[in-house]
């Protein structure tokens, strides 16, 4: 428990005065008397203490720790009830407060709606990277995956981020790259129109062979448009694996007497990740120079968009990043979409909305910036 | 000194003696009822917001630090009565040596002086199995701290009951680097070689299972005509080398020894021929692995010839024998992170509303940790913000149990 008055009053005139006040047994006097019995911290977990306690239940000695054994026990129970009570209020809350935003700022697939929305923000990110989960067992967690994916890279190309990177731990939306690519061109053309001012898309995957993007119908084939759109996708083998599989090549090479482990330096490791994860940056690049200001002092080579999420946003009721490259994010702002309820363990989809798309990207915009001093 | 009370009134109020012995109680409760659920196991905190603190309560900077010092003294409390095995802090960030210097060297000395009072108070570390541990890039820290910080993690070291790590000074990508360095220099190191005289002592000779396995084979091609002759070279014992060139070995050994010989040679050539690339891995296997076929052990000092004893006139050509890079994986490098001896980390709290990991035990937590993020500034951190986070972990721990034997069992039924 922590200090009493006159304790604490004495405590930090000796810190004041560099620790020269306090003896070292006088301080060993303080501490002793809020220290617990080591007996008390002795068993992990309560359940032993009590199986202990029962064993030596006879003696009525025992019955006080017995019986508070007992009494926490039943405030343990009361405390977890009363607040699952309190999750599931605050749940209907937020549920509550999505809506509202949900019905006050909705896109009707009109970048225009969108970028209203958005207007004003001192700052919006240049990687935006998402993490979505893929519901394997309801049939059509594929289906919904692939149009979450689109209204995402949608959202995006509105809001002029270059750089979408999805992740998904299973890795699954790597399959179906061409599928991917198609469907959010699809939806690309449901918002912007069709070509020629369709956004250009571009779909990557780290060790995968990008595709080119698709043949628009027109002639000419050139587009009027200067927006364009990378999307990125990554899985688990891109987290840990990486690392792992830079490890084996750094062995083998001082193995080989071609590296000295003395070499080994944070930049060069950064530079082998940041460059397998790479995306070029498209040629018509008009949406870099929109004035936003840089927010990471990071540099980066400008043929290259940034390997660093500026923002990660988790579409599920708790923070876990299941995997995600862990290298990457050193600086990434982290932002949760926030549990409305539905599904409590994290473990089926959380519906991906617009709602939650705007609120990461306001929560972004106000965010303070401290690089370390 | 300016004020570091909230108001006047209220303070005294909570500060009467009743008042404190009612609140002392109340904790006591809550925390013993924590114990009856899920705890968990490893868990760690950015302390971020005493300059934040120190700013709006207008007192010193330093005076921010002290005060949350105090603050991480009350959560260790309540996490090791809790039965939190391993507490993680971020104290200080090698970003952080960009402050001025008057701070830099007010938090150094800070730390120097919390660590030589800790250092007098071995027995009563001892009584609770309590240790800390100083995780960091020791090389930029100066020798005085360094020998207070050698002096306070030796002699709690042989503690395991519960665990302080200190991260001081700290960046995960550093940590990363320096668990990959260390890794590539294991790797690197060439695996002893066994002395020609010593064998390994067995009473299993290899010339009787040779004999063994030989008449076997023969038993066995008298009653199968089909089944094709399996060379007894093929099962050459690797003797003391790595157990992943016996592979190669078998792969290699049926070719006879004569072309065996000209691979070596091949192989040395195309060896110091390939100076740039590292893609096949045959080549950068020692020439050892193809001369297997001889069996006793004086093939391995290191000369290159598959012939045995009569050409060992040949200059060695001294290529040592590596540990297969092939079998680090993500454990390896896990081995060589600083919180290599800790549970995995279960929940990572950072106070003062910032929304970033800023560099802290990135590949630890970035696969099942609960990453929350609190509006409270570290100073003001207490039993009451941590609780509730305490207890929705235990509640979402027990949902996600049910959930898990909910599966099992509809899984169970549909099978």
């Amino acid at each position: 428990m922590p200090f009493n008055q006159d304790d604490t009053r004495f405590y930090r005139q000796d810190v004041d005065s560099r620790g020269q006040t306090m003896s070292v047994d006088e301080r060993r006097e303080l501490l002793e008397r809020y220290l617990p019995r080591p007996s008390e911290l002795r068993s992990s977990s309560a359940r032993e203490q009590v199986r202990d306690q029962k064993r030596k239940q006879r003696r009525s000695r025992r019955l006080r720790p017995y019986l508070k054994q007992r009494l926490h026990l039943a405030i343990y129970l009361i405390i977890q009830l009363l607040f699952g009570i309190f999750i599931r209020v605050r749940q209907i809350v937020s549920a509550l407060f999505q809506k509202f935003i949900a019905v006050r700022h909705y896109h009707h697939r009109t970048p225009a709606y969108i970028q209203k929305d958005l207007k004003g923000l001192s700052r919006l990110p240049e990687h935006l990277s998402v993490i979505l989960r893929y519901d394997a067992r309801s049939d059509d967690g594929l289906e919904t995956l692939l149009d979450d994916v689109a209204e995402l890279a949608a959202w995006s190309t509105a809001a002029g981020i270059p750089l979408l990177s999805v992740y998904e731990k299973t890795g699954v939306l790597k399959q179906y790259m061409s599928a991917v690519q198609e469907i959010v061109q699809q939806k690309l053309v449901l918002y912007f129109g069709a070509p020629p001012s369709t956004p250009v898309l571009q779909v990557f995957a780290p060790n995968y062979p990008s595709l080119s993007p698709l043949p628009s119908p027109q002639i000419n084939g050139t587009t009027n448009t200067n927006l364009n759109l990378s999307l990125l996708l990554l899985s688990e083998s891109d987290g840990r694996e990486t690392l792992v599989d830079l490890t084996r090549t750094l062995t083998e090479m001082a193995q080989a007497q071609k590296l000295r482990p003395k070499d080994i330096t944070v930049d060069l490791i950064d530079t082998e990740i940041s460059a397998s994860t790479s995306v070029p940056a498209p040629s018509n690049n008009a949406q870099r120079t929109n004035g936003h200001k840089k927010t990471n002092g990071v540099k980066h080579d400008d043929t290259y968009l940034p390997s660093e999420p500026d923002l990660l946003i988790v579409f599920a009721p708790v923070i876990k990043l299941d995997g995600y490259p862990p290298w990457q994010i050193r600086l990434t702002e982290i932002f949760c979409v926030g549990d409305s309820g539905g599904d409590v363990s994290g473990r089926s989809r959380t519906r991906v909305e617009y709602q939650g798309f705007l609120r990461a990207l306001w929560n972004y915009a106000g965010a303070e910036f401290r690089f370390g001093s | 000194m300016g004020s570091k009370q909230i108001s006047t009134f209220r303070k005294w109020i909570l500060s009467s003696p009743p008042a404190e012995w009612a609140l002392n109680q109340l904790r006591e409760l809550l925390i013993g009822a924590i114990k009856h659920g899920k705890v968990p196991r490893h868990v760690a905190f950015v302390m971020d917001g005493n300059r934040r603190y120190a700013r709006t309560h207008r007192i010193e900077t330093v005076e921010g630090h002290n005060l949350g010092f105090e603050a991480l003294a009350r959560i260790l409390e309540v996490c090791y009565k809790s039965g939190v095995h391993t507490v993680t802090i971020y104290a200080f960030s090698i970003e952080n040596f960009k402050r001025s210097k008057h701070e830099v060297d007010a938090l150094m000395d800070m730390a120097k002086i919390k660590l030589t009072q800790l250092s007098q108070h071995g027995e009563l570390l001892d009584r609770y199995g309590a240790s800390i541990r100083i995780l960091g890039q020791r090389s930029l820290m100066k020798p005085d701290v360094l020998e207070a910080m050698d002096r306070a993690c030796s002699m709690t070291e042989h503690n395991d009951k519960t665990v302080l790590n200190v991260c001081f000074p700290y960046t995960s990508r550093d940590e990363i680097t320096t668990a990959v360095r260390r890794t590539v220099q294991e790797y690197a190191r060439p695996v002893p070689q066994p002395q020609p005289g010593h064998e390994r002592r067995t009473p299993f000779t290899e010339e009787r299972i040779k004999n063994t396995l030989r008449s076997q084979h023969k038993n066995e091609q008298d009653s199968n005509e089909h089944m094709k002759d399996i060379e007894p070279t093929a099962f050459h014992s690797p003797s003391s080398s790595s157990t992943s060139l016996a592979s190669e070995a078998s792969a290699q050994s049926d070719t006879p020894p004569d072309q065996q010989h000209d691979l070596v040679q091949e192989a040395e050539a195309e060896a110091e021929a390939d100076a740039s690339s590292v893609s096949s891995s045959s080549t950068t296997l020692p020439p050892e692995v193809l001369s297997s076929s001889s069996s006793p052990p004086t093939s391995y000092t290191g000369s290159p010839t598959p012939k045995p004893l009569s050409s060992l006139a040949k200059p060695p050509l001294s290529q040592p024998q590596y540990k297969n890079f092939e079998d680090i994986s993500s454990a390896t490098i896990n081995s060589h992170l600083f919180t290599a001896s800790d549970p995995p980390l279960d929940l990572l709290i950072r106070t003062s509303g910032v929304e970033r990991l800023s560099d802290f035990m990135l590949w630890q937590c970035h696969e099942h940790t609960r990453i929350v993020f609190l509006n409270v500034l570290w100073p003001e951190f207490d039993l009451w913000q941590f609780l509730p986070v305490l207890w929705e972990w235990q509640w979402r721990a027990r949902k996600e149990e049910q959930m898990g034997r909910l599966l099992m069992g509809q899984e169970v039924k549909v099978d």
